[in-house]
Protein backbone atom coordinates (compact mmCIF):
# COMPACT_ATOMS: atom_id res chain seq x y z
CA UNK A 1 0.00 0.00 0.00
CA UNK A 2 1.92 2.90 -0.63
CA UNK A 3 1.68 6.15 1.55
CA UNK A 4 -0.70 9.17 0.02
CA UNK A 5 0.37 11.22 2.75
CA UNK A 6 0.66 14.82 1.41
CA UNK A 7 2.42 16.67 3.83
CA UNK A 8 5.34 15.94 2.53
CA UNK A 9 6.03 18.17 -0.54
CA UNK A 10 6.05 16.27 -4.16
CA UNK A 11 9.97 17.52 -4.52
CA UNK A 12 11.08 15.52 -1.25
CA UNK A 13 9.11 12.59 -2.06
CA UNK A 14 10.47 12.74 -6.32
CA UNK A 15 14.20 12.84 -4.41
CA UNK A 16 13.63 9.93 -1.92
CA UNK A 17 12.18 7.92 -4.98
CA UNK A 18 15.49 8.34 -6.40
CA UNK A 19 17.74 7.45 -3.51
CA UNK A 20 19.34 4.31 -4.09
CA UNK A 21 20.29 3.44 -0.30
CA UNK A 22 15.75 3.08 -0.08
CA UNK A 23 14.85 -0.31 -1.27
CA UNK A 24 12.98 -0.88 -4.76
CA UNK A 25 9.88 -1.36 -3.09
CA UNK A 26 9.63 1.38 -0.87
CA UNK A 27 10.99 3.71 -4.14
CA UNK A 28 7.94 2.62 -6.31
CA UNK A 29 5.48 3.18 -3.13
CA UNK A 30 6.77 7.06 -3.39
CA UNK A 31 6.25 7.53 -6.68
CA UNK A 32 2.91 6.09 -7.03
CA UNK A 33 2.50 8.84 -4.04
CA UNK A 34 3.59 11.46 -6.02
CA UNK A 35 1.35 10.46 -8.84
CA UNK A 36 -1.67 10.63 -6.34
CA UNK A 37 -0.72 13.59 -4.28
CA UNK A 38 -1.14 15.10 -8.00
CA UNK A 39 -4.09 13.74 -9.05
CA UNK A 40 -5.69 14.72 -5.48
CA UNK A 41 -3.94 18.38 -6.05
CA UNK A 42 -6.39 18.72 -9.61
CA UNK A 43 -9.43 16.97 -8.07
CA UNK A 44 -9.63 19.98 -5.30
CA UNK A 45 -9.13 22.77 -8.06
CA UNK A 46 -11.88 21.12 -10.35
CA UNK A 47 -14.24 21.01 -6.88
CA UNK A 48 -13.11 24.83 -6.25
CA UNK A 49 -14.23 25.16 -9.52
CA UNK A 50 -17.86 23.35 -9.55
CA UNK A 51 -18.43 25.67 -5.86
CA UNK A 52 -17.73 28.65 -7.58
CA UNK A 53 -19.68 27.70 -10.43
CA UNK A 54 -23.26 26.81 -8.01
CA UNK A 55 -22.47 29.52 -5.75
CA UNK A 56 -22.52 32.02 -8.53
CA UNK A 57 -25.98 30.36 -10.11
CA UNK A 58 -27.50 29.72 -7.27
CA UNK A 59 -30.28 31.55 -7.17
CA UNK A 60 -31.38 30.39 -10.77
CA UNK A 61 -30.79 26.84 -9.29
CA UNK A 62 -34.64 26.67 -8.09
CA UNK A 63 -36.09 26.93 -11.62
CA UNK A 64 -34.43 23.28 -12.36
CA UNK A 65 -36.58 21.90 -9.61
CA UNK A 66 -38.53 19.35 -10.52
CA UNK A 67 -42.05 20.20 -12.31
CA UNK A 68 -45.06 19.50 -10.28
CA UNK A 69 -47.03 16.65 -11.08
CA UNK A 70 -50.15 17.03 -13.01
CA UNK A 71 -53.36 14.94 -12.33
CA UNK A 72 -56.64 14.25 -14.26
CA UNK A 73 -60.15 12.71 -12.96
CA UNK A 74 -63.33 11.81 -14.56
CA UNK A 75 -66.14 12.66 -12.67
CA UNK A 76 -68.33 11.25 -15.54
CA UNK A 77 -70.71 13.59 -15.01
CA UNK A 78 -71.38 12.93 -11.63
CA UNK A 79 -70.81 15.98 -8.80
CA UNK A 80 -68.76 13.24 -6.83
CA UNK A 81 -64.93 14.07 -6.43
CA UNK A 82 -62.26 13.72 -7.46
CA UNK A 83 -63.77 10.89 -9.31
CA UNK A 84 -61.87 8.55 -11.43
CA UNK A 85 -58.13 8.58 -12.12
CA UNK A 86 -56.86 9.21 -15.54
CA UNK A 87 -53.57 6.70 -15.77
CA UNK A 88 -51.97 8.80 -19.03
CA UNK A 89 -53.94 11.83 -19.36
CA UNK A 90 -51.24 13.30 -21.98
CA UNK A 91 -52.26 10.82 -24.53
CA UNK A 92 -55.96 10.36 -23.78
CA UNK A 93 -58.36 10.25 -26.74
CA UNK A 94 -60.16 12.52 -24.62
CA UNK A 95 -60.14 16.14 -25.71
CA UNK A 96 -61.41 17.41 -22.25
CA UNK A 97 -58.97 15.39 -20.24
CA UNK A 98 -55.75 15.86 -22.56
CA UNK A 99 -56.52 19.57 -22.89
CA UNK A 100 -56.52 20.20 -19.41
CA UNK A 101 -53.56 17.90 -18.84
CA UNK A 102 -51.49 20.06 -21.46
CA UNK A 103 -52.68 23.39 -20.31
CA UNK A 104 -52.00 22.99 -16.81
CA UNK A 105 -48.59 22.05 -17.64
CA UNK A 106 -47.97 25.12 -19.30
CA UNK A 107 -49.65 26.92 -16.31
CA UNK A 108 -47.08 25.39 -14.16
CA UNK A 109 -44.34 26.73 -16.48
CA UNK A 110 -45.86 29.87 -16.87
CA UNK A 111 -44.74 29.95 -13.30
CA UNK A 112 -41.87 28.95 -13.34
CA UNK A 113 -40.56 30.56 -16.00
CA UNK A 114 -42.20 33.73 -16.02
CA UNK A 115 -42.52 34.32 -12.10
CA UNK A 116 -39.83 31.74 -10.25
CA UNK A 117 -42.76 30.03 -8.52
CA UNK A 118 -42.58 26.38 -8.29
CA UNK A 119 -46.54 25.37 -8.07
CA UNK A 120 -49.83 26.60 -6.52
CA UNK A 121 -48.08 26.85 -2.83
CA UNK A 122 -44.31 27.19 -4.44
CA UNK A 123 -43.52 23.72 -3.11
CA UNK A 124 -44.26 21.94 -5.72
CA UNK A 125 -47.93 21.00 -4.80
CA UNK A 126 -49.81 18.75 -7.33
CA UNK A 127 -51.91 20.33 -9.48
CA UNK A 128 -55.06 18.18 -9.50
CA UNK A 129 -57.87 18.57 -11.66
CA UNK A 130 -61.39 16.86 -12.12
CA UNK A 131 -63.06 17.18 -16.24
CA UNK A 132 -66.82 16.15 -16.56
CA UNK A 133 -67.92 17.68 -13.14
CA UNK A 134 -72.04 17.23 -12.84
CA UNK A 135 -73.94 17.08 -16.07
CA UNK A 136 -74.14 20.11 -18.56
CA UNK A 137 -72.60 22.31 -16.21
CA UNK A 138 -71.93 25.78 -16.27
CA UNK A 139 -68.93 26.80 -14.47
CA UNK A 140 -65.36 25.95 -13.61
CA UNK A 141 -64.26 26.19 -10.08
CA UNK A 142 -60.64 25.87 -7.69
CA UNK A 143 -62.29 24.10 -4.60
CA UNK A 144 -59.65 24.67 -2.32
CA UNK A 145 -57.27 22.01 -3.13
CA UNK A 146 -58.57 20.90 -6.69
CA UNK A 147 -59.99 22.34 -10.09
CA UNK A 148 -63.09 21.15 -11.15
CA UNK A 149 -64.76 21.76 -14.66
CA UNK A 150 -67.80 21.50 -16.70
CA UNK A 151 -69.13 20.41 -19.97
CA UNK A 152 -71.26 23.32 -20.41
CA UNK A 153 -74.50 23.28 -21.49
CA UNK A 154 -73.43 23.63 -25.33
CA UNK A 155 -75.55 26.85 -25.77
CA UNK A 156 -74.28 29.15 -23.45
CA UNK A 157 -71.14 27.58 -23.06
CA UNK A 158 -69.34 25.16 -24.61
CA UNK A 159 -66.63 22.76 -22.14
CA UNK A 160 -64.61 25.28 -19.48
CA UNK A 161 -61.43 23.40 -20.46
CA UNK A 162 -61.72 25.02 -23.86
CA UNK A 163 -60.48 28.45 -22.18
CA UNK A 164 -56.69 28.27 -21.24
CA UNK A 165 -57.23 31.65 -20.00
CA UNK A 166 -60.16 29.47 -17.65
CA UNK A 167 -57.19 26.91 -16.39
CA UNK A 168 -55.22 29.93 -15.51
CA UNK A 169 -57.52 31.38 -13.54
CA UNK A 170 -58.81 28.75 -11.25
CA UNK A 171 -55.01 27.75 -10.35
CA UNK A 172 -54.56 31.27 -9.74
CA UNK A 173 -56.74 31.14 -7.06
CA UNK A 174 -54.61 28.38 -5.49
CA UNK A 175 -51.76 30.66 -5.63
CA UNK A 176 -53.46 33.54 -4.03
CA UNK A 177 -54.78 31.14 -1.39
CA UNK A 178 -51.32 30.23 -0.68
CA UNK A 179 -49.92 34.00 -0.75
CA UNK A 180 -52.49 36.73 -0.23
CA UNK A 181 -55.21 33.89 1.50
CA UNK A 182 -58.02 37.23 -0.14
CA UNK A 183 -61.45 36.52 0.93
CA UNK A 184 -64.27 36.12 -0.98
CA UNK A 185 -66.30 39.08 -0.84
CA UNK A 186 -66.21 42.79 -0.30
CA UNK A 187 -62.91 44.29 -1.89
CA UNK A 188 -61.22 41.22 -1.13
CA UNK A 189 -63.21 39.00 -2.97
CA UNK A 190 -63.15 41.56 -5.84
CA UNK A 191 -59.29 41.64 -5.75
CA UNK A 192 -59.15 37.58 -5.86
CA UNK A 193 -61.12 37.54 -8.84
CA UNK A 194 -59.07 40.50 -10.24
CA UNK A 195 -55.83 39.04 -9.75
CA UNK A 196 -57.17 35.45 -11.53
CA UNK A 197 -58.57 37.09 -14.50
CA UNK A 198 -55.11 39.12 -14.88
CA UNK A 199 -52.95 35.87 -14.14
CA UNK A 200 -55.61 34.19 -16.62
CA UNK A 201 -55.54 36.63 -19.44
CA UNK A 202 -51.14 36.89 -19.12
CA UNK A 203 -50.84 33.19 -19.61
CA UNK A 204 -53.22 33.17 -22.45
CA UNK A 205 -50.96 35.89 -23.83
CA UNK A 206 -47.89 34.14 -22.90
CA UNK A 207 -48.63 31.28 -24.60
CA UNK A 208 -49.36 32.92 -27.85
CA UNK A 209 -46.91 35.05 -27.32
CA UNK A 210 -49.18 37.85 -27.76
CA UNK A 211 -47.76 41.77 -26.52
CA UNK A 212 -50.39 43.65 -25.11
CA UNK A 213 -51.41 45.50 -27.87
CA UNK A 214 -52.26 42.10 -29.88
CA UNK A 215 -53.59 40.52 -26.80
CA UNK A 216 -57.52 40.60 -27.12
CA UNK A 217 -58.02 41.10 -23.13
CA UNK A 218 -61.11 39.11 -23.05
CA UNK A 219 -62.00 36.66 -20.65
CA UNK A 220 -63.98 33.86 -22.04
CA UNK A 221 -63.51 33.87 -25.14
CA UNK A 222 -62.94 30.27 -26.04
CA UNK A 223 -65.78 29.24 -24.04
CA UNK A 224 -68.92 30.76 -25.04
CA UNK A 225 -71.72 28.93 -26.76
CA UNK A 226 -73.30 29.17 -29.82
CA UNK A 227 -76.24 30.39 -28.01
CA UNK A 228 -74.51 33.23 -26.56
CA UNK A 229 -72.68 34.16 -29.62
CA UNK A 230 -75.67 34.46 -31.87
CA UNK A 231 -76.59 37.28 -29.06
CA UNK A 232 -73.36 39.08 -29.67
CA UNK A 233 -71.68 38.30 -26.43
CA UNK A 234 -68.13 37.18 -27.93
CA UNK A 235 -67.08 37.09 -24.19
CA UNK A 236 -67.44 37.03 -20.05
CA UNK A 237 -65.63 39.83 -19.08
CA UNK A 238 -63.33 42.34 -21.27
CA UNK A 239 -60.54 43.75 -19.40
CA UNK A 240 -59.76 46.19 -21.65
CA UNK A 241 -63.77 47.53 -21.43
CA UNK A 242 -65.69 46.18 -18.97
CA UNK A 243 -68.67 47.67 -19.37
CA UNK A 244 -68.83 46.84 -22.82
CA UNK A 245 -71.75 45.32 -24.52
CA UNK A 246 -70.39 42.29 -26.05
CA UNK A 247 -69.50 41.37 -22.30
CA UNK A 248 -71.67 38.26 -21.07
CA UNK A 249 -71.02 39.42 -17.83
CA UNK A 250 -70.53 43.27 -17.52
CA UNK A 251 -68.70 44.98 -14.99
CA UNK A 252 -68.29 48.52 -13.53
CA UNK A 253 -65.18 50.25 -14.43
CA UNK A 254 -65.01 52.45 -11.53
CA UNK A 255 -64.26 51.95 -7.64
CA UNK A 256 -66.83 54.03 -6.68
CA UNK A 257 -69.26 51.62 -8.74
CA UNK A 258 -68.56 48.82 -6.04
CA UNK A 259 -70.77 47.87 -3.66
CA UNK A 260 -70.65 45.60 -0.07
CA UNK A 261 -72.96 43.09 -1.60
CA UNK A 262 -71.61 42.56 -4.66
CA UNK A 263 -70.46 39.32 -6.76
CA UNK A 264 -66.76 39.31 -6.90
CA UNK A 265 -66.79 38.55 -10.37
CA UNK A 266 -68.38 42.03 -11.00
CA UNK A 267 -66.73 43.81 -8.24
CA UNK A 268 -62.91 42.75 -10.12
CA UNK A 269 -64.10 45.21 -12.64
CA UNK A 270 -62.09 48.11 -11.60
CA UNK A 271 -58.74 46.25 -10.67
CA UNK A 272 -59.11 44.58 -14.52
CA UNK A 273 -59.21 47.92 -15.59
CA UNK A 274 -56.49 49.04 -14.06
CA UNK A 275 -54.28 45.80 -15.10
CA UNK A 276 -55.27 46.42 -18.40
CA UNK A 277 -54.60 49.93 -19.04
CA UNK A 278 -51.27 49.47 -16.70
CA UNK A 279 -49.69 47.46 -19.22
CA UNK A 280 -51.00 49.54 -22.27
CA UNK A 281 -49.53 52.23 -21.01
CA UNK A 282 -46.20 50.86 -20.70
CA UNK A 283 -46.59 48.53 -23.68
CA UNK A 284 -44.55 44.83 -24.39
CA UNK A 285 -45.25 42.48 -22.79
CA UNK A 286 -47.90 41.94 -19.52
CA UNK A 287 -46.01 39.59 -17.69
CA UNK A 288 -42.40 41.39 -18.39
CA UNK A 289 -42.66 44.39 -15.70
CA UNK A 290 -46.05 44.76 -14.55
CA UNK A 291 -47.25 41.48 -14.44
CA UNK A 292 -44.18 40.83 -12.24
CA UNK A 293 -45.54 43.98 -10.14
CA UNK A 294 -48.72 41.85 -9.37
CA UNK A 295 -47.26 39.38 -8.81
CA UNK A 296 -44.74 40.74 -6.04
CA UNK A 297 -47.93 42.62 -4.72
CA UNK A 298 -49.55 39.35 -4.60
CA UNK A 299 -46.86 36.90 -2.74
CA UNK A 300 -44.07 38.93 -1.58
CA UNK A 301 -45.82 40.40 1.94
CA UNK A 302 -47.74 37.20 3.51
CA UNK A 303 -51.72 37.33 4.14
CA UNK A 304 -54.07 39.99 4.23
CA UNK A 305 -57.40 38.32 3.80
CA UNK A 306 -59.22 41.87 3.77
CA UNK A 307 -56.98 43.52 1.86
CA UNK A 308 -58.89 46.77 0.24
CA UNK A 309 -58.30 47.52 -3.15
CA UNK A 310 -56.98 50.94 -2.13
CA UNK A 311 -54.20 48.85 -0.55
CA UNK A 312 -53.24 46.85 -2.77
CA UNK A 313 -52.88 49.18 -5.37
CA UNK A 314 -51.03 51.18 -3.00
CA UNK A 315 -48.69 48.38 -2.50
CA UNK A 316 -48.47 48.03 -6.77
CA UNK A 317 -47.35 51.44 -6.68
CA UNK A 318 -44.32 50.63 -4.09
CA UNK A 319 -43.64 47.74 -5.70
CA UNK A 320 -42.92 49.30 -9.20
CA UNK A 321 -40.49 51.40 -7.71
CA UNK A 322 -38.74 48.63 -5.34
CA UNK A 323 -38.57 46.42 -8.55
CA UNK A 324 -37.91 49.08 -11.17
CA UNK A 325 -36.21 52.05 -9.53
CA UNK A 326 -34.22 53.07 -12.38
CA UNK A 327 -37.87 52.48 -14.88
CA UNK A 328 -39.98 55.58 -13.65
CA UNK A 329 -42.24 54.40 -16.86
CA UNK A 330 -43.23 51.65 -14.69
CA UNK A 331 -44.90 53.43 -11.57
CA UNK A 332 -46.01 56.00 -14.22
CA UNK A 333 -48.22 52.95 -16.17
CA UNK A 334 -49.31 51.99 -12.54
CA UNK A 335 -50.07 55.12 -11.46
CA UNK A 336 -51.86 55.90 -14.84
CA UNK A 337 -53.90 51.91 -13.76
CA UNK A 338 -55.63 52.90 -10.98
CA UNK A 339 -56.28 56.93 -11.30
CA UNK A 340 -58.50 55.54 -13.90
CA UNK A 341 -60.57 53.69 -11.99
CA UNK A 342 -60.38 56.26 -9.29
CA UNK A 343 -57.66 54.25 -6.72
CA UNK B 1 -95.71 27.69 1.30
CA UNK B 2 -94.85 24.36 -0.44
CA UNK B 3 -93.17 26.27 -3.72
CA UNK B 4 -90.05 26.99 -3.28
CA UNK B 5 -88.37 29.38 -6.06
CA UNK B 6 -84.36 28.79 -6.73
CA UNK B 7 -82.21 31.32 -8.28
CA UNK B 8 -78.40 30.14 -8.89
CA UNK B 9 -75.92 32.96 -8.53
CA UNK B 10 -71.83 33.19 -8.89
CA UNK B 11 -69.68 30.83 -10.47
CA UNK B 12 -67.02 31.80 -12.66
CA UNK B 13 -69.26 33.53 -15.23
CA UNK B 14 -71.05 35.26 -12.22
CA UNK B 15 -74.68 34.08 -12.67
CA UNK B 16 -77.27 36.38 -11.38
CA UNK B 17 -75.97 39.41 -13.39
CA UNK B 18 -78.25 41.64 -16.00
CA UNK B 19 -77.70 38.45 -18.89
CA UNK B 20 -76.63 35.60 -17.51
CA UNK B 21 -79.95 34.08 -14.45
CA UNK B 22 -80.44 30.30 -13.32
CA UNK B 23 -83.67 29.82 -12.11
CA UNK B 24 -85.81 26.64 -10.98
CA UNK B 25 -88.93 26.08 -9.01
CA UNK B 26 -89.41 22.96 -6.49
CA UNK B 27 -92.23 22.26 -4.24
CA UNK B 28 -91.02 21.33 -0.83
CA UNK B 29 -94.00 18.47 -0.61
CA UNK B 30 -92.19 16.76 -4.21
CA UNK B 31 -88.77 16.44 -1.94
CA UNK B 32 -87.75 13.38 0.14
CA UNK B 33 -88.41 13.28 3.68
CA UNK B 34 -84.73 13.94 4.29
CA UNK B 35 -84.32 16.48 1.91
CA UNK B 36 -87.38 18.50 3.35
CA UNK B 37 -85.61 18.49 6.80
CA UNK B 38 -82.49 19.90 5.55
CA UNK B 39 -84.20 22.74 3.27
CA UNK B 40 -86.28 23.74 7.08
CA UNK B 41 -82.34 23.34 8.98
CA UNK B 42 -81.53 25.83 5.97
CA UNK B 43 -84.66 27.93 6.66
CA UNK B 44 -83.89 28.12 10.77
CA UNK B 45 -80.40 29.27 10.47
CA UNK B 46 -78.69 29.90 7.39
CA UNK B 47 -75.17 30.43 8.63
CA UNK B 48 -75.38 27.29 10.24
CA UNK B 49 -73.80 25.43 7.11
CA UNK B 50 -70.44 23.89 6.98
CA UNK B 51 -67.66 26.33 5.63
CA UNK B 52 -66.37 26.09 2.23
CA UNK B 53 -63.15 24.59 2.52
CA UNK B 54 -60.84 28.19 2.98
CA UNK B 55 -59.64 29.31 -0.57
CA UNK B 56 -62.65 28.22 -2.27
CA UNK B 57 -63.27 30.02 -5.20
CA UNK B 58 -65.77 30.54 -8.02
CA UNK B 59 -68.51 28.02 -6.63
CA UNK B 60 -72.45 28.88 -6.99
CA UNK B 61 -74.35 29.73 -4.29
CA UNK B 62 -78.07 29.05 -4.42
CA UNK B 63 -80.97 31.80 -3.33
CA UNK B 64 -83.77 29.68 -2.13
CA UNK B 65 -87.36 31.57 -1.51
CA UNK B 66 -89.87 29.89 0.65
CA UNK B 67 -93.01 32.59 1.39
CA UNK B 68 -91.62 35.69 2.02
CA UNK B 69 -87.93 34.70 3.41
CA UNK B 70 -84.70 34.39 1.25
CA UNK B 71 -82.02 32.09 1.74
CA UNK B 72 -78.36 32.20 0.09
CA UNK B 73 -76.48 29.11 1.05
CA UNK B 74 -73.28 27.44 -0.78
CA UNK B 75 -73.49 24.71 -3.60
CA UNK B 76 -72.41 22.20 -0.98
CA UNK B 77 -75.46 22.73 1.53
CA UNK B 78 -77.73 22.49 -1.30
CA UNK B 79 -79.85 19.13 -2.22
CA UNK B 80 -79.00 17.33 -5.51
CA UNK B 81 -83.03 18.07 -6.06
CA UNK B 82 -82.93 21.57 -5.54
CA UNK B 83 -79.42 22.19 -7.84
CA UNK B 84 -80.34 20.18 -10.13
CA UNK B 85 -84.29 22.13 -10.58
CA UNK B 86 -82.68 25.32 -12.05
CA UNK B 87 -81.99 26.19 -15.77
CA UNK B 88 -79.51 28.79 -17.17
CA UNK B 89 -80.62 30.54 -19.28
CA UNK B 90 -79.53 34.08 -21.30
CA UNK B 91 -81.90 37.52 -20.38
ZN1 LIG C 1 -62.61 33.03 -10.06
Amino acid sequence: MPCSCCIIPNDVLTKLSQDKKLSAVLRKQLVDTVQVSHELRELRTQTAKLTNVVAARAAGLVTLAAAPSVTVYDCKHTQTLPGTPVPKPKTSSDGSVKRTFNQTTKVAKFYQQVFNRNSIDDHGMTMMSSVHFGAKYNNAMWNGSQMIYGDGDGSIFVDFTRGNDVIGHELTHGVTQHSLQLAYSGDAGGLNESISDCFGAMFRQWEAKQDVKKADWLIGRDIMGPGAKKRGFTCLRDMADPAAKHCLAPQPTKYSQVTPGMDPHYASGPPNLAFYTACATLGGYSWAKIGQVWYHSLTGFGPMPNMTMKTFAARTRQGAHTLYPGDAAVFAAVDTGWKKVGL
Amino acid sequence: MDRLKIERVGGFAGFGGPHLKSRGEVALSDLSPADQKTVEQLFADPKKVAPAHPGQADAFSYRITRGAQTIEVPEHAVPSTIRNSVKDVLE
